[in-house]
């Protein structure tokens, strides 16, 4: 979709809501329409937090942009996922669990379902008992996550249609980014939602272990009726508070140009405010957090200040007047570590040590996400890499910029890793499994899943920069945020846009590292000087005078093609790099000199963390014996105490 | 007389304790050494494979320069490297000391308990001997108390998630939790004072018998809990605050000054033994005092038991029933 499609005027009233509106969504400098604004939302719940349900009507109206008439539309109920023999559940219990989730026993508790009461086409009459299940993907005939209605006329292209649904949506406790703990609810995916017309056909996937979402931008009001000691905070906007004088308030909400709402509420929800001033504007930003999560607070919005800033200047702008930060509380991290649009939610603990930066790297992740995601939204069914896997390339430039390349991840009691590192770490033991172009449902697995579409992902982008430059790639990230924000690009155009950036097809490089999965392992074989005099029987070597032949032989052990440098170091302090296209299976360099070669690193830079092998990465002429000493001390001291603590128990 | 004796027994007990411990060092030289030995031997085939591994690598300079993380988690990928692969060696080797330490309790409480001023190598391990197999006993009944202990940790976590996923302060599970477990830390050490006190009666009156001895003691060390408890927690305190301040100056140690670093663990390694020891000391110490200001059949706390079959003749010298040997004897 081309971007100047995006600001035609829209007639007056068709989505906009501005109506409801007394504070704009947008960051001072913006105005909408940023969307095509496919749907637009209206919903009304009530959220009753004994029995963590809400009861709802929606009123969705629909605008048919597709270019053909229209009688199907397939919905999303993506609560029903976590039932006993739903997909999501199987997928997960078949891969030992979910992030933090085990999905081993059922437990009641992990119950969740969407329920239609009543689904009418607004003059089409009531539908409900024509409402289907189906399951486009496996066939699951207990899969209820996704159901299609036939209008008994199509929707004309250009026209708009309307559904009015009524509604029950049953909360699991915290589980796949929604439910509630104790008092907590994080109401994530609890609407039925219309899939997406793409590329001539609906795309409305069911609901998987493996992947997220994929929905239409439009405009969203949303009131919710809930008890007054509550602290609620959501999608955009809030518009009004009244009391209703019976112990419950209902607190409105407005958003405009995004795909989803999402919202959350407890009592004991502290919130914290502060701005961030961005090129369109000041922006708010405002964290629900705890008490017991005091001393995080400062950090949130330090390392949210941080990434907006970089997202700024070096992405393209944040356009929404706010972002929402939700912190869950103990117990509750499923609901953690999860992005939808103006709405995050992170994750810290009581205890989190200054030096750990997982709380800073999972506030920068989500909020990133509402660039790979939510402006640029990308199918998470099928391409789960182009938000993730660019969020997480996004994320390791941000904190390295912010911590320090090789300690933005940890930095305490002496030990330090990197973000890129802990990707790596994801992509090693899966690093020929799922190409990033393989529909990431079909993913092998969950480990799969987040090592290909996390780590494997970032690591291509970051070893492309050994190709293209760090500044081409950021370049290219620019004008593919500024082509494709508020549209739904495919890979092709993200990869397009990087070669047309830099300049060069990067062909070979797409088709191994994106629609491949071929193995990249780089090793220096061998690094030796020998007198070139060896012959001579009463020959003496000299330092300085002695004349060595030194050979180095570089190898290709994957089937993974990209060209490497390598680094020769020599005695008399010299230092030589050679770049090698790495297509043969091996190379030999052989220098003649008066000197002896030391060491030979590939990558001396350490950028190719595609590598799956550092080990085999460098040759030193001279034992290096300081690491396994240092390691071997503290093994040596873990098995002491070990044997004390025992002798202690006898 | 023993210098014990000959010294103040007005003087503390933890004091005391320690003055033996250190009459009496050359033990804890004997049991250090024999930790760092075990140790030494339980690191070395991992020792020996990280050095084939990294020895040609410049990877190791993130790990010794610093510490990598990513490096060492690459580290441990390697299939042949993989360091949890020996950990067996080390469990090995730990249970090994485990062993000798319980061989060896014999001896160290025969040599508190004369405490004289030399020490006989053949009367150690003959002492060592002759206990063994009455601690092995010994160490099977505390078999119950201690997966006693086990199994009340687990409720303790059990309800400290439970409280968590009801009540809506959420640090109250991690309030009860740590509650839980400084409860579960004191009756552990009770229950390591209960069977010390037991070895120290089997060792002070040649005790053959080890359940009524393990019971006798009970008595004994629930009627004296206050003192003995907040010995045995003093000397605990003690090994875990230098090991906090050991922790504070290792954060202060260069990351490539090994040799420091090694020195340091070592010198925790020595106070957590010496700890071990020292309460095996005071508890003797104790002990004898006991013996000493209160009639010996108030010692033995209970009428022998009808059925109790009577002690036969010690089979060495070194076990009097009653008087102590002079210290120049």
């Amino acid at each position: 979709m081309q971007l100047h499609r995006l600001f035609l005027p829209f007639a007056v009233g068709l989505f906009c809501s501005a109506s409801l509106a007394t504070q704009s969504p947008f960051a001072p400098k913006v105005s909408g329409p940023l969307s095509q604004r496919v749907v637009a939302y209206q919903i009304d719940a009530k959220y009753d937090p004994a029995q963590h349900t809400v009861d709802a009507t929606e009123t969705l109206t629909y605008r048919n942009l597709t270019g053909k008439p229209l009688d199907r539309f397939p919905f999303h109920l993506y609560l029903n996922a976590f039932q006993p023999k739903a997909t999501w559940v199987r997928e997960a219990h078949r891969d030992g669990g979910f992030r933090s989730s085990r999905v081993e026993e059922w437990d009641e508790k992990d119950f969740g379902s969407n329920e239609v009461t009543s689904f009418e086409v607004v003059g089409m009459g009531d539908l409900t008992k024509q409402m289907k299940f189906i399951s486009p993907d496996d066939g699951n005939p207990d899969d209820k996550t996704v159901f299609e209605v036939r209008s008994p006329r199509p929707v004309a292209p250009g026209q708009e249609v309307q559904f009015k649904i009524k509604f029950r949506a049953k909360f699991p406790e915290v589980i796949a980014r929604t439910g509630y703990k104790r008092t907590f609810l994080l109401a994530g995916q609890w609407f039925p939602k219309v899939g997406v017309w793409w590329h001539g056909a609906w795309n409305c996937h069911q609901f998987h272990a493996l992947t997220e979402f994929f929905a239409d931008f439009g405009t969203y009001d949303v009131k919710i009726t809930l008890p007054k000691n509550y602290v609620i905070g959501a999608t955009g906007v809030q518009t009004s508070d009244s009391d209703n004088g019976n112990g419950t308030k209902t607190v409105a909400f407005h958003a405009e140009d995004v795909h989803d709402f999402a919202w959350t509420a407890d009592p004991d929800f502290k919130v914290i405010e502060s701005e961030f001033d961005g090129s369109v504007g000041p922006v708010k930003i405002r964290l629900l957090s705890y008490t017991s999560h005091k001393s995080s607070w400062q950090r949130y919005v330090d390392v949210l200040k941080g990434t907006m800033q970089r997202f700024d200047r070096w992405y393209g702008p944040y356009p929404y007047a706010q972002i929402t930060v939700v912190d869950p509380p103990h117990g509750g991290e499923e609901a953690g570590g999860m992005e939808y649009p103006t709405f995050i939610t992170a994750g810290t603990e009581w205890f989190a040590f200054k030096g750990d930066h997982e709380t800073e790297l999972v506030a920068e992740h989500e909020f990133g996400h509402q660039y790979w995601y939510g402006m640029v939204a990308t199918n998470e069914f099928e391409n789960g890499w182009l938000d993730e896997g660019i969020n997480s390339y996004s994320e390791v430039k941000v904190l390295d910029d912010m911590y320090g390349r090789n300690a933005s991840s940890v930095n305490l009691l002496g030990a330090q890793e990197g973000d890129a590192s802990v990707l790596r770490g994801y992509y090693l033991p899966v690093a020929e499994t799922d190409s990033l172009s393989r529909p990431s449902y079909t993913d092998m697995s969950e480990s799969s899943y987040s090592g290909v579409t996390y780590g494997k992902s970032a690591a291509m982008l970051l070893s492309l920069e050994t190709i293209v430059g760090e500044q081409t790639l950021k370049n290219a990230l620019h004008t593919y945020f500024m082509r494709y924000r508020f549209t739904h690009p495919t890979q092709e155009d993200f990869l397009r846009t990087v070669n047309e950036v830099a300049g060069r097809d990067l062909k070979w490089y797409w088709d191994q590292a994106v629609y491949g999965t071929q193995v990249f392992d780089y090793a220096v074989l061998r690094a030796d000087s020998t007198p070139t005099n060896w012959y001579e029987e009463d020959a003496t070597e000299k330092p300085g005078e002695t004349m060595y032949e030194t050979q180095v032989i570089l190898q290709r052990k994957g089937d993974f093609v990209f060209p490497v440098e390598a680094e020769i170091k020599f005695d008399n302090g010299e230092s030589i790099r050679e770049r090698w296209d790495g297509k043969d299976r091996w190379v030999r360099y052989v220098y003649h000199k008066k000197a002896q070669v030391r060491s030979v690193e590939l990558d001396p830079d350490h950028r190719i963390t595609l590598d799956r092998n550092y080990l085999n990465n460098s040759y030193v002429t001279k034992a290096q014996r300081g690491a396994t000493e240092k390691i071997s001390t503290y093994w040596m001291f873990l098995t002491q105490l070990l044997a004390h603590l025992l002798s202690w128990l006898v | 007389m023993t210098e014990e004796t000959m010294a103040s027994t007005k003087e503390g007990l933890l004091a005391a304790g320690a003055s033996l411990l250190w009459r009496r060092r050359g033990i804890l030289w004997w049991v250090f050494a024999m930790n760092i030995a075990l140790g030494a031997m339980g690191t070395l085939p991992a020792a020996m494979q990280l050095n084939k591994t990294l020895h040609h690598t410049l990877a190791g300079e993130q790990l010794f320069k610093g510490f990598d993380l990513g490096m060492f988690y690459e580290l441990l990928r390697v299939p042949e490297v993989n360091l949890f692969r020996f950990k067996t060696s080390s469990y090995v080797f730990a249970v090994l000391f485990a062993v000798f330490m319980l061989f060896i309790s014999g001896g160290i409480l025969e040599v508190y308990r004369q405490d004289r001023r030399r020490i006989d190598t053949g009367d150690f391990f003959a002492a060592s001997g002759a206990f063994f197999w009455r601690f092995v006993r010994l160490l099977l009944f505390s078999v119950v108390p201690f997966v006693f202990l086990g199994s009340l940790y687990q409720q303790i976590d059990k309800f400290s998630d439970y409280v968590g996923d009801k009540v809506v302060t959420d640090q109250i599970s991690f309030v009860i939790w740590l509650a839980g477990m400084i409860i579960v830390v004191l009756l552990a050490l009770f229950v390591r004072l209960w069977f010390d006190i037991a070895k120290v009666r089997a060792v002070v009156l040649n005790k053959r018998r080890m359940w009524p001895n393990m019971w006798h003691a009970c008595v004994i060390t629930v009627r004296q809990l206050g003192t003995l408890l907040w010995m045995y927690l003093r000397i605990s305190l003690v090994a875990w605050t230098t090991l906090l301040v050991a922790f504070l100056i290792w954060t202060k140690i260069p990351p490539t000054a090994i040799w420091a670093t090694f020195v340091l663990l070592e010198l925790v390694m020595l106070v957590q033994l010496g700890a071990r020891l020292w309460q095996m000391a005071s508890a003797t110490v104790w002990y004898k005092r006991q013996a000493e200001a209160v009639p010996a059949d108030f010692m033995d706390f209970t009428t022998p038991q009808p059925q109790e079959m009577p002690e036969p003749e010690p089979q060495l010298t070194l076990y009097p029933e009653t008087e102590l040997p002079p210290a120049d004897a």
